[in-house]
């Protein structure tokens, strides 16, 4: 793909009308989703004010507060005078940092809705698993839940969990499910092990095992109960981070 | 050779013994011969892939040095050809080499999809495995099995998260290198375009029926209760079923261990 496709395509998805009642907050939270999934790097001139307010179809006023929320967490910098603008800073080492301003910038409730929308899909998709799961599909769950186990870094761990619930979907011969997993990691995956501890992990790495065990017995309810309390156990911990970071 | 319908000898007696109609059961071998045959001239196409990638991996070992993702460009007239060739049946072909195999990338994905106007787009795949959106396809049944046995396969049906998205047969042919296994060419079929080449005809048996795939999934059916997705009963017969064709009836498993059985009604 050359740089002015890829242009195209990242100002599609990254500068698309928001919904009514988009606000300073959601500006700022799409573009530092975007710095966290490396979709503008470190160094890159956002376009003029006025472009990207006109892009996002907010206001001049309200482009000027999400960018002002970007460079109080260190994710923009504006320099003044001809070389000036706004640019991204998003140094390599600075990986944890911005998934906690992405955390930041969500409400609790908005938080909490995400973890609805996941237990959803994850608990459907353990559903429809533990009914139509072959031994192929089993064995290939109980390896990418061993993956979890052996993963040595945050990266690893998102990266083999994601995996699970992708393949869950993917064992209940649903790709629409799938893409929704697919969809939902993309775009909260790198918050879900931010508030975990490393005496955490075995206990999570646990939790899926039991879930593919569920799906295992060919336990349908059991299944959806155990997903749908795992994503809920991730919730919890991811509010009871955001409410002690307080108010951005 | 079982007569068609009966139980192999030695085959646990059915609790209901069923016979399929013979004329039924020939009407069934014939849907299932037709629909082998097709996905076969694909699989013919994507094994010439496959003997390409050989010769040039074995050509460029000949004179020395490693081997580089760009010695594989040749084989996109190859991939464009089957494409062409199998449009509106393949909606992607190419091939993935084994990590290691090549001097310049540790893994290599060159794949091309081709959208419903034939027109054909490369596939880009994250293969850095420091990236959370690392695609490790050294796991997919599509690899594993030519691996395994060093002979073609017809992985799926599956979700394929990669390429089409979409519910997928992957057809795969290995490739190897001075007696070694260095990857795979392979070709996606969606199961709904298998579904349009199968369903006037399963209909047209006139008994509700499913194609089924060897490892007891469902393919295509006539039944709204046990759709294209549902894993049948580990024991067909035990359950009500009646093969008709393909090896769940006795037959040899032909390139496509695919069978046919009437569903019970209940």
């Amino acid at each position: 793909m050359g740089s002015s496709a890829l242009a195209t395509v990242r100002a599609r998805t990254l500068f698309a009308p928001l919904d009514a009642g988009g606000r300073a907050e959601t500006v700022a939270r799409r573009l530092a989703q975007a710095i966290t999934l490396g979709l503008l790097l470190d160094g890159e001139r956002l376009p003029a004010e006025s472009q990207l307010a006109s892009q996002f179809g907010v206001s001049p006023v309200t482009l000027r507060e999400a960018l002002a929320m970007l460079r109080d967490l260190g994710l923009v910098e504006t320099r003044r005078g001809r070389a000036g603008g706004s640019f991204i800073r998003a140094p390599d080492d600075s990986q944890a940092v911005q998934v906690e301003s992405v955390l930041r910038l969500l409400s609790v409730h908005e938080l909490r809705d995400i973890g609805d929308h996941r237990a959803a899909v994850a608990g459907a998709a353990a559903k429809l698993a533990a009914e139509r799961a072959l031994a192929g599909d089993i064995a290939t769950l109980r390896e990418h839940a061993g993956r979890l186990h052996a993963a040595r870094s945050r990266t690893e761990r998102r990266r083999a969990d994601a995996r699970i619930h992708v393949e869950i979907a993917a064992a209940a011969q649903s790709p629409r499910l799938t893409r929704e997993e697919m969809s939902l990691w993309s775009e909260v995956g790198d918050l879900v092990w931010l508030p975990v501890t490393d005496d955490q992990v075995a206990e999570v790495a646990a939790e899926h095992d039991r879930l593919v065990d569920s799906i295992a017995r060919q336990d349908p309810e059991q299944a959806r109960q155990a997903a749908e309390r795992h994503v809920q156990a991730e919730t919890g911990r991811l509010l009871d981070l955001r409410l002690r970071m307080g108010t951005a | 050779m079982t007569a068609l319908g009966q139980p192999p000898p030695g085959a646990a007696r059915p609790a209901h013994p069923v016979l399929a109609d013979p004329v039924l059961a020939a009407r069934a071998t014939s849907l299932l011969t037709g629909i082998t045959q097709r996905i076969g001239q694909v699989l013919a196409q994507v094994t010439d892939i496959g003997a390409a990638a050989e010769s040039i991996a074995a050509a460029t070992q000949a004179t020395g040095p490693p081997l580089r993702r760009d010695d594989f460009s040749p084989l996109h007239r190859l991939v464009t050809e089957l494409l062409r060739a199998q449009a509106g049946l393949a909606a992607g072909a190419g091939i993935v080499l084994a990590p290691g195999t090549l001097a310049d990338a540790p893994r290599c994905i060159e794949w091309w999809w081709a959208d419903p106007q034939a027109q054909v787009s490369k596939l880009h795949v994250d293969l850095d495995p420091e990236s959370a959106e690392f695609y490790d396809y050294t796991t997919t049944e599509w690899y594993r099995e030519p691996e395994r046995t060093g002979q073609t396969s017809v992985a799926g049906p599956y979700v394929d998260f990669i390429c089409t998205r979409e519910y997928t047969f992957t057809l795969a042919a290995p490739i190897r290198c001075a007696g070694r296994f260095i990857g795979v060419a392979g070709a996606d079929i969606l199961a709904a375009q298998v579904e349009r080449l199968v369903l006037p005809g399963l209909a047209g048996l006139g008994r509700t029926a499913v194609l089924a795939s060897g490892h007891g999934r469902v393919i295509v059916s006539t039944s709204a209760t046990l759709a294209p997705g549902a894993a049948l009963p580990r024991a067909p017969r035990q359950a009500g079923f009646t093969p008709l064709a393909g090896p769940g009836a006795g037959q040899p498993p032909g390139l496509l261990p695919w069978s046919l059985f009437t569903v019970p009604t209940t």
